[in-house]
């Protein structure tokens, strides 16, 4: 089946089968890498992206589903490098990753919950982001969304 | 049982002693400087890590360590993973927490060597002697001659390798022991960092391998006409214990393994409760590890007698196994997320009718390690599979595969038994275990020598403190499944058993549980420190001020070679359930390189040790693994995320791991908090459901 997306400001079209998770089309299709495999069964978001604004586990949406929507991945979530999304920013500022792996997942997760809630709470965080880290970032995860709303306060609305 | 191997029991329990004391060399023996580094056009300098950057900053450290010497800001070096075709390479993996520390001298010394080279080809061409010359940031100054390292390099061609200088002082450190950003930072917040499963070969084909997911399964028959019809399949390649698609994405390949009919033959009746009782004290091959005056027989009269149990644990690294293999004749290239270079490219010879010196093996960054990607992997597969399509091929183990096929932490069985003297100290203790082996999933020839795997499994099990009469037995049982390596090996369950023991007998002796832990400390060597850490952690922690009837509060220390944590941890109990509220961690590691490296690594070992604490377990059923994936692994998330402070001892001691030991202190302390709040003593992992279990019984009791 013929699959017109957008994914980072950029018009792709593919021939995919229309039940491939939207994840393998990012990956190894549109060959952005950022984004994760961790469990294939949306239970670890590792391949978090966003779709139409929603945020969406890759690995288990069918990319049927994404016909003619607009994906944001980790590569499209800043507007430029000088440009960093408040998110990138906190997290460079309280240098959260280890690994790294999961990271891309945390940050696109984190950047949602900011657009639906301004100012969360620590409880907040804790109980709307659900993805796994195992090198244990998450004290560090906590602290950069909560420095990221901050940032993104200041921000200058555009 | 008697001993069986009377004669080799001095010697074992005496190279049990080495083992436990012993830190482990880097495995490196090559340290010329242009095989390490190497100097660009853009003022860059590169240099290949022969350790493996699994998220514990390695190269970071690393690259701190040569700029200390060469006289450049640490952004100047690029690291990146050495290859077998390229850079220094280690015969030791990456694991131990040893990277940093065993290699703490000699990178310093290669970058300080590289720097005396490129001073020595500056007097050549300015015709200066090398005393007149002088380097910073990036330059090499004599008088009015300024050129930077990589003018010197364009204007070299062939270097003299110059003599290895002494090293500087550590009190002339600008970069050692400060505040360091991660070098892998940026590339990690954009997206961009490369792990072995982001390898993207052109023509490249996917894979996928259908694996019994029973103990020593063998294929009886397989029904692949289906599969060979699906749409995008290249090949099916049958192997005696597998069998695997080619296709032309990886969702054509997996669709493909879903057609395939497979039968295997295994034995049924394997279940967890076979596994405790393979397990057990008792059974198995014995080796004495320690044996200090005569516990034996001083165990006598008013004794203490405890039992703990610890479960069968996964890595559960968030990058599943990935190989990336691309077979052109003879020849094989590999990308791979691995902790073990050596090993892999020996397997592979072994198993195929490849020369090691055809088999090049380049890693990427691994999304974890802990310990899984030391051993089995799925190379074989992939280069059996990349041959049959003639393509290179991507091969990815689903987490299914991760859990099922992979490797484990062996279930332990400990039984701790002590007697206090009048005055209240412990006067004799005797802890026997039993584990699976750790060390004998990659050297098998060395069960018949060594008899037990007190090594590796056997590690933190020695008791560690100035008690009179002490032994310690290993009881090494067998499993049908494989079982290895796990961050901090035998420490995690050595410690749970030990130091929930030493808070058992605290409470008998009536004794705070801090102070009865340091009037067994002495005053020498690692026990000073470990009671120097202990009593800093009690004050800064606050281990003597008042706390409210709702929280209970526990501690616990271990060492590990050399690195000694401390933690102190307080709970509190929601509906039944624990809540890790703050945690407290102490941690001598000698001389620190990079103060916030070592803070993420406490930090990361705390909340995997709180994962392994209070939920996970894998269990057995019809022989197999029951936990598939997350869904019923159940592991740490935010919600479970304590406050968590990190005290840095201050030291001038050679650096030492930083990346296990803060692990294996956790649980027991958890559970001595437990206690301290409820009246419960929790003597098995997981914590959670060995607390259900005990309120369902008391239900059960009303
Ligand atoms: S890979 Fe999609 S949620 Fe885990
Ligand atoms: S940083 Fe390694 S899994 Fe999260």
């Amino acid at each position: 089946m013929k699959i017109a997306l957008t994914i980072n400001a950029v018009a792709y079209t593919f021939d995919a089968d229309p039940d491939m998770p939207l994840l393998w089309l990012i990956r190894d299709e549109a060959k952005l890498k950022g984004t994760k495999f961790g469990c294939g069964m949306a239970l670890c978001g590792a391949c978090s992206v966003h779709v139409d604004g929603d945020l969406i586990r890759s690995c288990s949406y069918p990319v049927q589903l994404a016909q003619g929507k607009t994906i944001t991945t980790i590569e499209g979530l800043s507007t430029g490098p000088t440009h960093l999304h408040p998110i990138q920013q906190a997290w460079r500022e309280v240098q959260v990753p280890q690994c790294g792996y999961c990271q891309s997942g945390f940050m696109m997760a984190a950047a949602h919950l900011l657009e639906v809630n301004k100012h969360p709470t620590e409880d907040d965080i804790k109980n709307s982001i659900t993805n796994i880290c195992r090198c244990g970032t998450h004290p560090r995860i906590l602290k950069a969304i909560l420095l990221a709303a901050k940032y993104k306060k200041d921000e200058p609305t555009q | 049982m008697a001993l069986l191997y009377f004669g080799r029991s001095k010697i074992r329990s005496g190279l049990s002693k080495l083992a436990a004391e012993t830190t482990f060399g880097s495995g490196i023996t090559d340290f010329d400087p242009t095989v390490w580094f190497a100097v660009n056009a853009d003022h860059t300098i590169t240099m290949r890590s022969p350790k493996v950057e699994m998220g514990q900053g390695v190269f970071t450290g690393f690259a701190m360590l040569a700029a200390e010497e060469l006289d450049v800001a640490v952004d100047t070096i690029k690291v990146m993973h050495a290859s077998t075709s390229a850079g220094p390479q280690s015969t030791a993996g990456t694991g131990m927490s040893n990277s940093t520390a065993s290699l703490y001298v000699n990178i310093r010394e290669v970058a300080a060597t590289l720097r005396e080279t490129i001073k020595l080809a500056a007097s050549t061409l300015w015709k200066v002697p090398v005393t007149a010359l002088q380097t910073a940031d990036g330059f090499v100054y004599a008088g009015t001659y300024k050129a930077s390292y990589a003018d010197i390099a364009k204007q070299t061609k062939t270097w003299q390798v110059a003599q290895t200088p002494p090293l500087r002082p550590a009190s002339s450190f600008r970069i050692i022991g400060k505040e360091q950003k991660r070098v892998d930072l940026d590339d990690k917040i954009l997206g961009k960092a490369d792990y072995g499963i982001d390898t993207d070969i052109p023509g490249m084909a996917y894979g996928a391998v259908l694996y019994s997911p029973y103990f020593g399964g063998e294929l009886k028959t397989a029904d692949t006409s289906l599969a060979e019809k699906a749409p995008g399949v290249l090949k099916i390649v049958p192997d005696k214990r597998w069998i695997g698609v080619v296709a032309t994405t990886r969702f054509a390949a997996e669709k493909a393994l879903t057609q395939i009919r497979a039968d295997w033959s295994f034995e049924p009746d394997y279940a967890t409760k076979d596994a405790i009782e393979a397990i057990t004290v008792g059974k198995g091959d014995a080796v004495v590890m320690q044996d200090d005056g005569n516990a034996v027989d001083e165990l006598t009269g008013d004794i203490l007698t405890s039992e703990y149990r610890t479960p069968i644990g996964f890595h559960a690294s968030m990058e599943p196994g990935i190989v990336v293999a691309d077979v052109s004749g003879d020849n094989v290239n590999i990308v791979t997320s691995t902790q073990n270079v050596t090993f892999m490219r020996q397997t592979i010879a072994d198993q195929t009718d490849l020369n090691e010196d055809d088999i090049q093996i380049t890693p990427a960054f691994l999304g974890g390690g802990f310990g899984r990607r030391g051993y089995k992997h799925n190379a074989v597969e992939a280069i059996k599979l990349s041959r049959a399509a003639g393509k290179p091929v991507h091969l990815l183990y689903t987490r299914q595969q991760e859990f099922q096929n992979g490797y484990v932490r062996p279930n332990t069985h400990h039984i701790l038994s002590g007697r206090l003297d009048k005055t209240g100290k412990i006067a004799a203790i005797q802890h026997e275990f039993a584990t699976g082996s750790m060390a004998f999933l990659a050297l098998p020839m060395a069960k018949p020598i060594l008899g037990a795997d007190f090594m590796v499994a056997g590690h933190g099990a020695r008791i560690p403190y100035s008690i009179p009469h002490i032994k310690t037995t290993i009881w090494n049982g067998e499993l049908p499944f494989e079982t290895g390596l796990w961050r901090g090996v035998g420490m995690f369950a050595n410690t749970f058993a030990t130091e929930s023991f030493m808070d058992e007998l605290a409470g008998k002796a009536g004794a705070d549980p801090l102070t009865f832990r340091t009037e067994h400390c002495g005053d020498t060597g690692l026990l000073r420190r470990r009671k120097s850490l202990l009593l800093n952690l009690g004050k800064k922690a606050g281990w003597y001020t008042p706390k409210a009837d709702t929280i209970g509060r526990g501690i616990a220390v271990s060492e590990d070679r050399n690195t000694i944590s401390a933690v102190i941890v307080e709970v509190q109990l929601v509906d039944q359930k624990i809540k890790i509220l703050r945690v407290i961690q102490a941690i001598d590691a000698g001389t620190i390189i990079n103060p916030n490296g070592v803070r993420q690594q406490v930090e990361g070992a705390t909340m995997m040790a709180i994962s392994a604490a209070l939920y996970e377990e894998a269990a057995i059923e019809n022989s197999q693994f029951v936990q598939t994936n997350f869904h019923n692994y159940q592991v740490v998330t935010l919600r479970d995320t304590p406050l968590i402070e990190v005290i840095i001892q201050e030291s001038t001691e050679a650096p030492s791991g930083v990346g296990e030991s803060p692990l294996s202190p956790v649980a027991p302390a958890i559970a001595n908090a437990v206690y301290n709040l409820t009246g419960v003593r929790l003597r098995s992992l997981p914590l959670q459901s060995a607390l259900d279990t005990h309120y369902r019984k008391d239900k059960r009791d009303l």
